[in-house]
């Protein structure tokens, strides 16, 4: 390597364009890195994007968001590809080849997120982005505030003429339904991944109701719930019949803790449920909520939030874990089955409306990247050139994600000047 | 709140450990277990608080307890324990615990309960069963005398009354045992409890329940279990009920001298297959083969989710299996006139026997006597029913 090689711009390639993915990107760039991000979804923003309002200030994650998007936008040294996954890192530090599938969108880059396609669009396909709670037109935008602001065409649920519908209404011919899926390669000194989390499919739990009782929800959708740009446009209402919700549950350790299910703390979930009682709390002052714990988790600072919500005297904290949960005899209500740990006694208690706090599995669990190391329960490790970072390696909030992402933009400059 | 003094008893801990509830420490009292219990009272249920208390060593408040035999080791706690802590291995491990207690004399629970003590255990049996062939001579099994029709018969190996003798022997024994023993639990758990039920209505109720095994039915991971164990106790019970009948045709015979008629055979062994004794007999083996099988392979097929079972169950089982396949082979045997085999068979058969009977106090088979103890304290505690 000769002087001059040295002193090139270090190539960092950002596996996930959620809270980690972007902070790593905007980071690295700002220091004078080339930084390519790949995120699988049509938007960047990742799960933060899904939440309500988010730790330690309690705002609506967005404004967060958008800090970052307008650095990505400003930044020329920052590219980033959406529907788009690593297929395969080969090489070694200094010097990888990651071969990448961009995925069709069929919209291209004149879309002015007009809404013209979607009003014209016959057919509707369920929103994942609500967790399935309510649908949008075969042609999207996936949220109001998505970065990019540009529509998608979803080709599973858009057949036919379908494509046609909307091609026809777009003036800005921003609709090309001849795109195809097509491979790129691109040359970088170190790989950082930040793949994130998914929520605990709660479907796997077979004794706390999930998919058998009706109302039985989990916190993310809890999130898109009290989201204002969420199914019910922020009104806290339970699925069943729409009724507003007056009494809630919440199961901890829905999974996490567990070694049949994810053998881990999930870090947050505990002022998850502290931070939704607030939702519920606020909304409806009549409501009550009871949260039931094997041990509430709040870790560091966050204690004193904790110490505000069990203030309340609507909300009641019981030490015992709900291990049943089963519809009430002739209504929709939930009646949740736990032990009162103070008492010693079994208690059945019905509510309107159960939240699970299913915990975080991170991405490795169900999709491993060849040229990745994981540890058997699918979080991603560190190695020389290749550094995980965020809830792909470790459960956590978003503020530690932030801080953490730094700590692997470090390392990741400094494989690109060791070239 | 009035002050409680604890007593850790920390050997308490380790025996619970040693005897198949090594997992015990893995509890973090998130209490799914009682909540997944279906035979469980809501009032003070089980087992999350045994589980504490096992952990702590809180020995007192473990075997003066009716809880941990009110549980019929469903092990759907087991099964849906999120850290592999098996609360239905670890009250297995604390009912041992318990008969160990309050069996008299102790040793004898501390032997049954140990493996380096099992050939001693059988060896006392053996030896009197030897002593006894030895000194009728019969310790060469071609010269045994034959019965009228050419047949082997048992009684000219060892005699009845040698039977007899042994036998009441070893029931007396182990009837004194479980008295002593019964008394001490039941005193224990009476200390400071307000008993106010109905004592001869409880027993009454908790004979038909374990009559008709409705609680046991109310396991959902090893639902097959009542049934098997069903099978088993009525196998037993039938068992129970032929030799009951034998003695009744040798002393009614013997004694009121009461002739034996074409179906009813009155007078000595053995009796014709078709003899409805014989048929009670043989049906009720055949059952306990069955019955016992089952409970085998449920085991088997459960170990991943229930928990594999501790030494003391699986003694158990063996003795059961022992007793019943030798006694089948006995009857084979002596049908089939291989006197080389049909005799030493016979012998390891009365030595399982005696094994299982004399030591029952001491066995897991003493859970009959304390977990229907426990059932009729709970009534009478107005704890369940």
């Amino acid at each position: 390597m000769s002087e001059q090689n040295n002193k090139q711009a270090s190539r960092i390639l950002v596996i996930g364009g959620g809270f980690s993915g972007l902070t790593t990107a905007v980071d690295a760039a700002e220091t004078g890195a080339e930084v390519i991000v790949v995120e699988r979804n049509p938007y960047l923003g990742g799960r933060v994007a899904q939440l309500n309002k988010y730790f330690p200030k309690l705002c609506p994650p967005i404004c967060g968001l958008e800090i970052n998007f307008r650095r990505i936008k400003t930044n020329p040294s920052i590219s980033f590809y959406t529907m788009a996954e690593v297929d395969n890192i080969t090489g070694g530090p200094g010097d990888y080849s990651v071969t990448v599938k961009l995925n069709p969108r069929y919209v291209n880059d004149n879309c002015v997120a007009c809404n013209a396609c979607a009003e014209a669009c016959p057919a509707e396909r369920p929103n994942e982005y609500n967790f399935g709670m309510d649908t949008t037109k075969a042609a999207y935008l996936p949220f109001t505030q998505a970065f990019p602001q540009k529509y998608v065409i979803d080709s599973a649920h858009c057949k036919g003429d379908c494509g046609k519908a909307c091609q026809t209404a777009c003036k800005y011919d921003a609709i090309d339904l001849g795109m195809k899926a097509g491979t790129i390669t691109v040359k970088v000194d170190s790989v950082v991944v930040a793949t994130g989390w998914n929520p605990y499919d709660a479907n796997k739990l077979d004794i706390l109701g999930f998919g058998k009782v009706k109302n039985v929800i989990t916190n993310m959708m809890m999130e898109r719930l009290a989201s204002p740009a969420g199914p019910t446009a922020g009104k806290l209402v339970r699925p069943s019949d729409g009724k507003p919700v007056q009494t809630v549950a919440f199961v901890q350790c829905a999974g996490s803790r567990d070694e049949n299910h994810l053998p881990f703390c999930s870090y947050i979930c505990c002022l998850a449920s502290l931070k939704q009682a607030t939702y519920i709390r606020e909304q409806n002052p009549e409501s009550k909520v009871r949260i039931f714990y094997i041990d509430i988790r709040t870790p560091g600072r966050y204690e004193k939030f904790y110490w505000k919500v069990k203030d309340d005297p609507n909300v009641t904290l019981t030490k015992g874990k709900v291990a049943s949960v089963v519809q009430a005899e002739g209504s929709d209500d939930v009646v949740v089955i736990a032990e009162d740990m103070m008492t010693g006694d079994k208690v059945k208690v019905k509510v309107d409306m159960v939240v699970l706090a299913t915990g975080m599995e991170p991405a490795g669990a169900a999709k491993k990247l060849s040229g990745v190391d994981y540890n058997e329960n699918g979080f991603a490790l560190s190695g020389t050139g290749v550094f995980a970072t965020g809830c792909s390696k470790n459960p956590m909030d978003v503020a530690k994600s932030g801080q953490d992402a730094t700590g692997a933009v470090m390392r990741a400059i400094q494989t690109g000047q060791r070239r | 709140m009035a002050e409680q003094v604890l007593k850790p008893d920390l050997n308490f801990v380790k025996d619970i450990i040693a005897s198949g509830g090594e997992s015990l420490k893995k509890c973090y009292q998130c209490s799914t277990c009682t909540v997944v219990c279906n035979v469980t009272p809501d009032t003070k249920p089980f087992p999350r608080k045994e589980m504490m208390y096992a952990q702590w060593g809180i020995k007192d408040k473990l075997i003066s307890n009716p809880d941990v035999w009110l549980c019929h080791q469903c092990s759907d706690c087991t099964a849906h324990c999120p850290r592999g802590a098996k609360p239905g291995e670890v009250l297995g491990a604390i009912r041992k615990m318990t008969i160990k207690a309050y069996a008299a004399p102790g040793a004898l629970a501390t032997m049954v309960g140990d493996a380096k003590y099992l050939l001693v255990l059988f060896a006392i049996p053996a030896i009197i069963f030897l002593a006894i062939i030895a000194s009728l001579g019969n310790l060469n099994l071609s010269a045994i005398p034959r019965g009228e029709d050419g047949g082997i018969v048992y009684a000219k190996f060892i005699p009845v009354p040698f039977i007899d003798a042994v036998f009441i022997a070893a029931a007396t024994f182990a009837l004194i045992s479980f008295i002593i023993g019964i008394k001490k639990y039941w005193s224990a758990m009476s200390a400071g409890v307000n008993l106010q039920g109905n004592l001869v209505g409880n027993i009454k109720d908790t004979i038909i329940e374990i009559l008709s095994h409705k609680k046991f039915q109310e396991c959902t991971v090893t639902k097959e279990r009542s049934t098997a164990h069903l099978l088993v106790f009525y196998a037993f019970a039938g068992l129970a009920v032929t030799t009951t009948w034998a003695i009744v045709y040798l002393y009614g015979h013997e004694i009121f001298g009461i002739q034996g008629t074409s179906l009813l055979h009155f007078g000595e062994s053995p009796y014709p297959l078709y003899d409805p004794m014989k048929i009670l007999g043989n049906v009720s083996a055949l059952a306990l083969l069955f019955g016992i099988t089952l409970v085998t392979s449920n085991r088997l097929k459960n170990a991943a989710r229930a928990g594999g079972g501790s030494y003391f169950d699986w003694l158990f089982i063996s003795v059961i299996y022992a007793i019943v396949a030798t006694g089948i082979l006995s009857e084979v045997l002596r049908l089939l006139d291989i006197a080389l085999l049909a005799y030493p068979v016979y012998f390891v058969h009365l030595v399982c026997v005696f094994f299982l009977f004399a030591y029952a106090p001491f066995s897991k088979m003493a859970h009959m006597v304390y977990r229907t103890t426990a059932m009729v304290f709970a009534r009478y505690a107005r704890r369940e029913g």
